[in-house]
């Protein structure tokens, strides 16, 4: 267990919010998820908690041991079947138990990076983060879980040094937006470092770093 | 000097010029700008072992700019903080230029007129085998011990290298016979260099004759050679260091030229130097060579009258300047068998003298050495049968580029025609640009020092032929004791540390905060004076030391 991580309080993996399940993937590290609504669980996401740059795991048993796999919301997506048609409706808006299709086809998507892997312990939370590439695939309807920001920090501390090893192939994956979502993340670890933490400059030096190259490949700078 | 050599990069491909190559190393193969690397290339069927000299080192992959982006973080922080491995991952590509391969029937480098293909591994230089074919030796082989050979002068090692592992030995015949320039700027080591290679020629192996020119008084600490163990020879020899005050130096007036005379003289009309040169040349026809101004004027009298009024000009004129200067003898001479000798170094302390006196010993001394030396070597009775080697301190006031001073004439025969003779002359100074540049550009084997000056800089450029582009831009950078070999001592030019020298140096700068103390406390324990009474009649003049 990290220090960072036992020092806060730690969140129950079991507890947090499920967030949506997997629809699709791009490829093995990219994978689609489509949000859950009031009918597919209890307790429906947040719009704060399934927002761009929130960090996600998903709960895998690998050979006897309990894993969490670690990702990004990188992109969201709305999908409206409806959209586009311009005929007559039979429903009216008050009417819609009635409605057959399009209205319960309107979903939000997400598209989830994966960050890399931890190990989830016995008290539920997580240890021996790695950022190397997932080798295991995600199914399909695999549950998408709202990381906390405890976690979220523990998963990028290693040995006391924060790290976001992964950044290169985040950026690879999130595309055009991939310099938002390391930025997003990066609020996210300095939010919930102290103000004194000497990882707080490394932080700032490594945002200014993608910050630029974002703005040189954009031509603004 | 180890056999085994391991290879440190390896050749990327061809460089800019014809003769350069790149090739690239990993960060833990540290080689340094002015590193002597070698190669293996087949020539005419022989494997050869090609020199380099690597001339330029540029970082072709490391960390970005932008881990540095705050002083506090380092960038091996930022790297470890993105999963960028740290360790080994600076790729340096250097550019390096062909020397050549010693050919050892020319004893020197040739050029194989082949860049090395990409590919090929280089290594370091061996130790032995730099102190062999970078100086000018002649060895027959590329790797001789160079201790064992007579008649060079171990000056310092390569500055690339550890202290004292790759010894650079100069030939003393070398720079003797086609002189020799010391160029660095004040407080950068001139006259230890000079020194050190002073020891060196009067070591036993040498046994050399040296004269030493010394305006300033500098070179007191030579007399430690006498006796020191390091300059004795199995056979008994023992060098003898020679100091010849200002008060043994004299020009017997018959020695002078005309021209030298006139040059005394304030200020001659015409017809008294057409009356003057008429009685000087009668009497340098005269069998005696001991005549003073009284006989001169006599002659000049007895030409011309005794009331001629350009001759009583004259009288007073050679009476004021010649005269009354002690430096001038109707009879006294230095004598050249007291001060050249094999064995023995001469120290002319000049430093009482003024600057036109200087120049005017200089003078006599040199044209009566050149003239001995050449009837040596035309076989005709000759004072000097030996060859010599003459150094001169503040070279520039004794061959200014300005041409005023009458040593420069005989000190551009000498170093144009010297070689035959066997006159060989050291120019040492801190202000290359006001050298005469013929004198200059005549002075084959160059010892340059830190120069920061852009106009010595382009005095060096311009007359010394050997002085390459690499070399002109080590010199500002230099620190003292750190100088550039070039010339025809060296088959190519190497940057080197000057050894300590055996014995102490003396000419190091007075310590004006010692100085300054001793003469405040000396002031404290005087008397003190009360301020005498002031009458009203004017200033009062404060406190007065009464001595």
């Amino acid at each position: 267990m990290t220090e960072s991580a036992t020092e806060l309080d730690t969140p129950d993996l079991d507890s947090c919010v499920r967030i949506g399940s997997i629809v699709s993937s791009n490829s093995h590290l990219d994978y689609v998820v489509e949000i859950f609504k009031e009918r597919d669980c209890d307790r429906p996401p947040e719009l704060h908690e399934r927002e761009f740059g929130q960090p996600v795991f998903i709960k895998k048993v690998i050979d006897g041991t309990e894993h969490a796999v670690m990702g990004v919301i990188y992109d969201t997506k709305l999908v409206d079947p409806d959209q586009g048609r311009t005929g007559p409706r039979l429903a009216q808006d008050d009417q819609a138990q009635f409605t057959p299709g399009y209205i319960e086809e309107r979903t939000t998507l997400a598209g989830v990076a994966l960050l890399g892997t931890a190990v989830v312990t016995d008290d539920r939370t997580i240890a021996d983060p790695t950022h190397r590439m997932p080798r295991w695939t995600l199914e399909v309807d695999d549950t998408v879980y709202h990381c906390p920001d405890e976690v979220t920090v523990s998963f990028h501390t290693v040995d006391g040094q924060i790290q976001l090893a992964y950044l290169d192939r985040l950026i690879d994956i999130a595309g055009d937006l991939g310099a938002e979502v390391i930025v997003a993340l990066i609020d996210r670890l300095r939010r919930m470092l102290p103000e004194d933490d000497p990882n707080q400059r490394v932080l700032d030096v490594v945002e200014q770093n993608i910050e630029w190259q974002a703005h040189e490949r954009r031509g603004v700078v | 000097m180890s056999g085994k050599q391991s290879v440190v990069g390896t050749v990327a491909g061809p460089g800019e010029d014809p003769n350069e190559f790149v090739f690239v190393t990993p960060a833990d193969k540290s080689i340094k700008t002015g590193e002597f690397i070698t190669y293996t290339v087949s020539v005419d069927g022989e494997n050869r072992s090609v020199f380099a000299r690597v001339t330029n080192r540029e970082l072709i992959r490391g960390l970005p700019d932008g881990f540095l982006a705050d002083p506090e973080v380092g960038p091996d922080t930022v790297a470890a903080t993105l999963g960028v491995p740290t360790d080994d991952t600076e790729l340096y590509r250097l550019t390096a230029t062909v020397i050549g391969y010693y050919d050892t029937d020319m004893t020197t480098f040739a050029n194989p007129r082949q860049l090395p293909s990409p590919g090929t591994p280089l290594s370091i230089a061996p130790d032995q085998q730099l102190e062999t074919v970078l100086p000018n030796l002649g060895c027959e082989t590329d790797s001789a011990d160079v201790t064992e050979l007579d008649g060079t002068a171990h000056l310092g090692w390569l500055l690339n290298r550890p202290s004292e592992a790759t010894n650079i030995h100069i030939p003393i015949k070398e720079f003797a016979s086609t002189h020799l320039a010391i160029l660095a700027s004040t407080g950068s080591g001139k006259s230890y260099t000079a020194s050190v290679l002073i020891e060196e020629m009067m070591r036993p192996g040498s046994r050399a004759s040296l004269l030493v020119f010394d305006p300033h008084g500098e070179y007191d600490s030579l007399a430690d050679i006498q006796g020191h163990d390091a300059f004795q020879g199995e056979d008994g020899y023992d060098p003898d260091v020679v100091y010849y005050d200002p008060e043994r130096l004299r020009v017997r007036i018959s020695e002078l030229d005309i021209g030298d005379v006139m040059a005394v003289l304030d200020n001659p009309s015409n017809r008294m130097q057409e009356r003057l040169s008429t009685a000087w040349r009668a009497m340098q026809r005269r069998e005696s060579r001991t005549w003073g101004v009284d006989e001169l004027i006599n002659e000049m009298e007895a030409r011309y009258g005794d009331d001629d009024a350009s001759v009583g000009a004259l009288e007073w004129r050679l009476r004021r300047s010649i005269e009354r200067n002690d430096l001038f003898h109707p009879e006294d001479n230095v004598p050249l068998d007291e001060i050249v000798d094999p064995g023995q170094c001469t120290v002319l302390q000049m430093d009482t003298l003024d600057r036109w006196n200087q120049q005017l010993i200089t003078t006599v001394l040199l044209r009566r050495m050149y003239r001995e030396r050449l009837d040596a070597v035309r076989d005709r009775d000759s004072e000097i049968g030996h060859p010599i080697f003459a150094l001169f301190e503040e070279g520039h006031r004794f061959a200014p580029a300005s041409g005023d001073a009458p040593s420069l004439d005989i000190m551009r025969t000498i170093t144009s025609e010297g070689r035959k003779f066997g006159f060989g002359l050291g120019i040492i100074s801190q202000r290359p640009s006001k050298i005469d540049q013929d004198v200059l550009s005549q002075c084959g084997t160059q010892i340059s020092m830190q120069i920061k000056n852009p106009n010595d800089q382009d005095a060096i450029k311009n007359s010394v032929e050997a002085a390459g582009e690499d070399v002109l831009r080590e010199l500002p950078g230099l620190t003292p004791g750190q100088a550039v070999v070039s010339g025809d001592a060296m088959n190519t030019p190497a940057l080197i540390q000057v050894r300590r020298r055996r014995t102490e140096h003396g000419a190091e700068s007075p310590d004006v905060i010692e100085a300054w103390r001793e003469a405040y406390d000396q002031r404290q324990r005087e008397p003190a004076q009360s301020e005498s009474a002031d009458f009203g009649e004017g200033d009062s003049t404060g406190v007065q030391s009464l001595d």
